[in-house]
C-alpha cells in the first residue's frame, strides 16, 4: 500500500507538481464513462488514463472500419471488422496498468431508464461526436443524477467541447505570485439546451469580436442542419442552407451586428464539404482541450471551462463563449 | 476508402500526396515529440526522422504515451519509432540516437529535410536548431510547453521572426553574498546547499578567488568578502577529515555555528537586516536546544522570531503548509530542527562514504537521493539560523531540480497546432501562419497572433549563409578571406603574397573581424592568424566562419563549412567559393528608438554566459552549451483577438536531465 504510493507519486510526479495530490487523489477515485471511440475519444482516453483515473468506461457498438485508422491509434489494420472496444482496450490498458478498463459493446439507449443505469456509479460522462439532439438527452439525464456532464467532437478541421458541471466548486491559485492563497469559487452551469438559447445582447462589440462569433454559429449551424436532416452536411449543395441556418441563429441570439451582420461563406463552405471527416491534428487539439478540462473538473483544481469551447484549425485560435450561465467570473 | 480518406476529404488530395512524399526531421522525442509523432503518422507524412539524445526516465510515463515501464533507460527515439510505427505502416521513420550538436548533423544534412519540428527543451538546442534551419533556408515550427501554457511559433526565413530574433529571458541569478551570508527566501538557502556546500563537501576542490575579484569588482561589500575568504580556507580542513565518525558535528559546527557568528561580528551587515542565530549540534541533538530570541535590526531589542507559528523551532517548521494533503508520504513530510539534524547527519555519512568508496568528486543531482536528502537538510538548517520557511524534500526537488511541471494534455493540443501550422507552410500559404498560444486566460484558451517580421537587428536571421566546401586541414584563413574581398591585416607579412590566389590588383577589399561562434580569430590589426590553417584553429567541417565587417555597413556573411564534393581535384584549391558572393544588404542604423534591444555586436549574442561573478540559480543546460531558459512571447502584433502579453513559455518537460551548472 505505501510501496504503490510512493510509485504512484513518482510516476505521476510532474503532474502532481501542477495540480498537487488532492487533486491526484480525486482522479483515482474517480470514475469516468466515454461515449462513442473516434479519433477525439481516443485522444481523451489516451490523456485520462495517462493522468491516473480510477476507471474508464467506455461504450462503442461500431466495428473498426479502415477509415477509423486515420485518427484512431488504438486500432491496427488487422483490427478492421473487430468490435471497435476490443480492438483498443488491451492497447488503453497497456498506457497505464494502474486504471481499470471496462467496455461496452452494446448501442446507447438513450429511454430514461437506460441512461439511468448506465450513469450509476459514473463520476463523468463524455459523450464524443453526437448529434446535438443526443447531447441534449444525455446532458439531460446527467443533470438528474447530477453527473458532470462532457459533450466533445471534431467537425472537419473545426472542433467544438461543451460541459455541464451543475453546482460545480474547485480550488485555485495564482501560481505565478509567490504565496497567492488558494480561492474556492463556485458556479452554477446550464443545460446544453438552455446554453444554446442563450442571448449574445449583452456583450460589448469587443468581446464579441473575441469570442469569433462567425467559428461558433458556423458549427451551431452544422448543429442544426444535422438535427434537421439527420445526416451531416456533406456537399457544397449545404452551403446555402448552412449559411441561412446561421443568419437565423445570428439573429435568434441578438449577436451584435457590427461585429457579424451575416455569416461569410469561409467556414461554413469548408464545413458544408468536411464536417462529417476527422484528422488527428485537429482530434489532438480537441482531445487535449476536452481531457484537460474533465480532469480539472475531477480535481476539483482550477477553473474548468464555461461553457462552450470552438475552435478553428486552419484559423489556429480556439474561443470559449459563455452561455446561459448566470454571475460572472 | 483507404486509410486517408478523412484527411484527403478535409486537406484534399494535393496536399495529401506531397505528404507522403514530405521528409521531416523531428528533433525530440519527448513529451512534444511522442505527441508529435502520432500526430505525424496519423495524418500521412511520409518520411520520419526522429532525433533524440535522452533516455526514458519513469517521470516520463505520465505523458510521454509511446513508452511503458519496461522502457525506462532505453533510447526514446528508438522505443518512439517502434511503438509508433504500427500507427501507420507506410510512413517510413528512421530513429536517431543522437546529440543534434554533432558535426555530422551539418548544413548539407539540414538541407534534406522538407520541414523541421522542434520538440525541444533546452535553449541550447533550439537556438542551435533555428540557426541550422535559417542557413539552410528550411521551415522550421518552434514549439513549448510548461505546466498548462504551451506555445507553436511558425518560423521561415525572411517571412517571419526566426527564434532568435527576441532575447530570451536570462537565467535568475543572486549576487554572492545574498547566497553565502545575507539569504532571505528558501531558494538562497537552496542555492547555497547545492551549489555552494555540496561542492565545497563533495565535488571539484576549486579555487574561489577568481569569483571574490569579479565580486569585488562588481562593487560587492569588501569586508565580507574578506570573510568569505576565511571561510573557504577552512573547508579544506574539513574535507580532509570527512570520513571520520565526527564529520557531521565538525561540519555543522563550522556552517550552522562558527561561520555564523563570525558573520554576525560584522556588525554593519546586520544594520537593517535580523540578525542569524547560530546552532548547536550537541545540545540539538540531546534535545536541550533551543533557537535564541532574534535581534530585530537597527535595534537591541530582542524579538521572538516565530517560525510558521512554533516560536521555539522544536515543532515542524514546514514550508508553504498548503492545505493539499501529504499523501502520507515522506517526502513531503514538515521537517522538524531534530528531522532536520538527523538527515543532515546521515546524508553527510552516506555522501563521504560514496566519495571515499570511488574518490571521484560527487556533482548535485536531484534523482540522487543521498544528495538530495544532504540539500534538503542543509538548506533548512540553514533556514532555521535565519528565520526563514523551511521546505519539505518535495519542494527542494523541485526548486533544486529546476523541475518543470508536465502534462499529456498540453503536449497533445501543442502537437497538433504544429502539424496544423506545418501544413500552412508545406502548402506555401505563408498568409495562414500564425503563432498559436495554449493559455489559461478563460474567454481565449488558445490564442493567436500573427507572424511579426524579422528583427532587423537579428544575429541570426539576418545573416547571409553561404555552403562553404573546404579542406580545413589545408584551407589557409588569409586565402578564404582574400577570395571573398577582405583586406588582409596591416601587420601582416607580404612574403607569400605572390603565391596567393584570388588576390587581385586593384579589386577593392574590405576589412572585416573574423569570429567563429564568439571566438575571434581575426581583426585588421591583429591578422597573425591569417597564415594558420582552418583546422589548427578548430574551425572544422559543421563550424562555420562568420565575417563582420569592420564599419558595421554591412550584415555579417557566414561561410559554413562542408566536405568537399568527392569529385574535387586533390591539386585544386583547397575550397570551393561559389563563383558570385550574395550581395550583403546593409545593416540597419544601430539604436532605432524603437529597436528591441539587442547587442550592438552581433557576436555578443553568442558569447558564454559571463556570470563569473554571480551564482547561476535556475537552469542551466545538460549539453552545457549554453543557458537555458524561459522563452518571453512576443510582443501583440495585429491578432486577431486580442493577445495576452507576457504569456511564459517554458521549454518543454524532459525537465529531468536539466541540471545546476555552477
Amino acid at each position: 500500500m505505501a510501496r504503490s504510493h510512493v510509485d504512484e507519486a513518482a510516476l505521476y510526479d510532474r503532474q502532481i507538481r501542477l495540480w498537487g495530490f488532492d487533486a491526484q487523489t480525486r482522479m483515482r477515485n474517480a470514475t469516468v464513462l466515454v461515449l462513442r471511440l473516434r479519433g477525439t475519444a481516443c485522444e481523451v482516453i489516451k490523456n485520462i488514463v495517462l493522468a491516473g483515473i480510477g476507471t474508464l468506461k467506455i461504450l462503442d457498438d461500431a466495428e473498426v472500419t479502415e477509415l477509423d485508422l486515420g485518427a484512431g491509434f488504438f486500432y491496427r489494420e488487422e483490427d478492421v471488422g473487430k468490435k471497435r472496444v476490443d480492438a483498443a482496450i488491451p492497447r488503453i490498458s497497456a498506457l497505464n496498468p494502474l486504471v481499470n478498463i471496462v467496455s461496452l459493446s452494446s448501442p446507447l439507449d438513450l429511454s430514461d431508464d437506460s441512461l439511468h443505469a448506465l450513469f450509476l456509479n459514473i463520476d463523468l460522462v463524455c459523450a464524443t461526436d453526437y448529434d446535438r439532439p443526443t447531447l441534449e438527452k444525455l446532458d439531460e439525464a446527467c443533470r438528474k443524477q447530477g453527473k458532470q456532464f462532457y459533450a466533445g467532437g471534431t467537425l472537419g478541421s473545426y472542433g467544438y467541447a461543451f460541459c455541464d458541471l451543475g453546482e460545480h466548486s474547485y480550488v485555485s491559485q495564482d501560481k505565478t505570485k509567490p504565496n497567492a492563497p488558494q480561492i474556492r469559487k463556485t458556479f452554477k452551469y446550464a443545460s446544453l439546451s438552455t446554453a444554446l438559447k442563450a442571448s449574445w445582447s449583452h456583450l460589448s462589440k469587443r468581446d464579441t469580436k473575441e469570442l469569433n462569433p462567425e467559428v461558433v454559429f458556423s458549427i451551431l449551424a452544422v448543429w442544426e442542419y444535422s438535427a434537421r436532416h439527420g445526416v451531416m452536411p456533406n456537399s457544397y449543395d449545404t452551403v446555402h442552407e448552412l449559411q441561412a441556418i446561421a443568419n437565423e441563429l445570428l439573429g435568434a441570439a441578438q449577436v451584435n451586428k457590427l461585429v457579424l451582420k451575416a455569416m461569410p461563406e469561409k467556414h461554413v463552405e469548408l464545413l458544408a464539404t468536411t464536417a462529417p471527416y476527422e484528422i488527428s491534428p485537429v482530434c489532438a487539439v480537441l482531445g487535449g482541450f476536452l481531457a484537460q478540462d474533465m480532469l480539472k473538473a475531477i480535481g476539483g483544481r482550477e477553473a474548468p471551462m464555461a461553457n462552450l469551447f470552438t475552435f478553428d484549425g486552419m484559423g489556429g485560435g480556439g474561443t470559449v463563449c459563455r452561455l446561459g450561465m448566470k454571475g460572472a467570473v | 476508402m483507404g486509410r486517408d480518406a478523412h484527411a484527403r476529404a478535409i486537406l484534399g488530395d494535393e496536399l495529401c500526396s506531397q505528404l507522403a512524399n514530405t521528409r521531416v526531421l523531428l528533433v525530440g522525442a519527448g513529451g512534444i515529440g511522442c505527441e508529435l509523432l502520432k500526430t505525424l503518422l496519423l495524418t500521412g507524412f511520409g518520411h520520419i526522422t526522429l532525433l533524440d539524445l535522452d533516455t526514458i526516465d519513469l517521470s516520463n510515463l505520465n505523458r510521454q504515451f509511446l513508452f511503458r515501464k519496461k522502457d525506462v533507460k532505453q533510447s526514446k527515439a528508438l522505443v518512439a519509432a517502434e511503438a509508433a510505427g504500427p500507427f501507420n505502416p507506410a510512413c517510413k521513420i528512421e530513429p536517431i540516437h543522437a546529440d543534434i550538436f554533432e558535426p555530422r548533423f551539418d548544413l548539407a544534412w539540414f538541407s534534406g529535410f522538407d520541414i523541421v519540428l522542434n520538440a525541444l527543451d533546452n535553449l541550447g538546442a533550439r537556438l542551435h536548431v533555428n540557426k541550422m534551419c535559417i542557413s539552410a533556408n528550411i521551415p522550421l515550427v518552434e514549439s513549448g510547453t510548461a505546466g498548462y501554457m504551451g506555445q507553436v511559433q511558425p518560423i521561415v526565413k525572411d517571412r517571419s521572426e526566426c527564434f532568435a530574433c527576441m532575447p530570451k529571458e536570462t537565467p535568475k541569478t543572486f549576487p554572492v553574498c545574498t547566497i553565502r551570508s545575507t539569504p532571505s527566501t528558501p531558494i538562497h538557502c537552496i542555492v547555497w546547499a547545492k551549489s555552494y556546500l555540496f561542492g565545497k563537501l563533495f565535488g571539484e576542490s576549486e579555487d574561489d578567488e577568481a569569483e571574490f575579484a569579479e565580486a569585488l569588482k562588481n562593487g560587492e561589500n569588501p569586508n565580507e568578502i574578506a570573510e568569505l575568504r576565511v571561510e573557504a580556507a577552512a573547508f579544506t580542513k574539513i574535507r580532509s577529515s570527512l570520513n571520520s565518525p565526527k564529520a557531521p558535528a565538525l561540519v555543522f559546527d563550522k556552517i550552522y555555528n562558527a561561520d555564523i557568528k563570525r558573520l554576525l561580528g560584522m556588525e554593519d551587515m546586520w544594520k537593517s537586516r535580523t540578525q542569524p542565530v547560530p546552532l548547536e549540534y550537541t545540545a540539538i541533538r540531546s534535545g536541550t536546544f533551543v533557537i535564541p530570541e532574534r535581534k530585530k535590526p537597527g535595534t537591541q531589542k530582542a524579538m521572538n522570531v516565530v517560525v510558521n507559528g512554533h516560536s521555539n523551532g522544536k515543532k515542524a517548521v514546514n514550508g508553504s503548509g498548503t492545505a493539499d494533503s501529504a499523501g502520507g508520504l515522506k517526502d513531503r513530510k514538515a521537517l522538524s530542527l531534530e528531522d532536520n539534524v538527523e538527515l543532515f547527519a546521515s546524508s553527510v555519512q552516506r555522501l563521504a562514504k560514496r566519495q571515499a568508496a570511488t574518490s571521484q568528486p560527487l556533482s548535485f543531482d536531484k534523482d540522487d537521493d543521498d544528495a538530495l536528502d544532504f540539500v534538503t537538510a542543509t538548506a533548512n538548517l540553514r533556514a532555521i539560523c535565519y528565520g526563514i520557511q523551511t521546505k519539505t524534500r518535495w519542494e527542494v526537488k523541485e526548486m533544486a531540480g529546476n523541475i518543470i511541471p508536465a502534462i499529456a494534455t498540453t503536449n497533445a493540443m501543442i502537437s497538433g497546432l504544429i502539424v496544423l501550422q506545418a501544413l500552412h507552410l508545406l502548402k506555401k500559404s505563408y498568409d495562414r501562419m500564425r503563432s498559436v498560444y495554449v493559455r489559461t486566460k478563460p474567454t481565449a484558451p488558445l490564442g493567436v497572433s500573427t507572424m511579426a517580421p524579422p528583427n532587423p537587428y537579428c544575429a541570426v536571421c539576418r545573416d547571409v549563409y553561404v555552403p562553404f566546401p573546404c579542406n580545413p586541414e589545408i584551407a589557409v584563413l588569409g586565402d578564404v578571406l582574400r577570395a571573398i574581398g577582405i583586406a588582409k591585416a596591416e601587420d601582416e607579412d607580404d612574403d607569400n603574397d605572390e603565391e596567393m590566389n584570388g588576390a587581385e590588383e586593384g579589386k577593392v577589399m574590405r576589412e572585416a573581424y573574423v569570429y567563429e561562434g564568439n571566438r575571434l580569430l581575426f581583426e585588421p590589426e591583429m591578422g597573425e592568424n591569417a597564415k594558420k590553417t582552418l583546422a589548427y584553429m578548430g574551425v572544422t567541417w559543421g563550424k562555420s566562419l562568420t565575417i563582420m565587417d569592420y564599419d558595421g555597413k554591412v550584415v555579417n556573411l557566414v561561410l559554413v563549412l562542408l566536405p568537399l564534393p568527392p569529385d574535387h581535384g586533390a591539386d585544386a584549391k583547397p575550397f570551393v567559393m561559389p563563383s558570385t558572393l550574395p550581395t550583403l544588404p546593409a545593416r540597419p542604423p544601430p539604436s532605432a528608438p524603437s529597436a528591441p534591444p539587442t547587442p550592438a555586436k552581433p557576436t555578443l549574442k553568442r558569447s558564454a554566459p559571463e556570470d563569473d561573478e554571480l551564482i547561476d540559480d535556475t537552469r542551466a543546460i545538460k549539453r552545457i552549451r549554453t543557458e537555458g531558459g524561459a522563452v518571453k512571447a512576443p510582443a501583440e502584433k495585429e491578432t486577431t483577438i486580442r493577445e495576452e502579453n507576457g504569456v511564459l513559455i517554458l521549454d518543454d518537460d524532459e525537465e529531468d536531465n536539466v541540471i545546476e551548472l555552477d
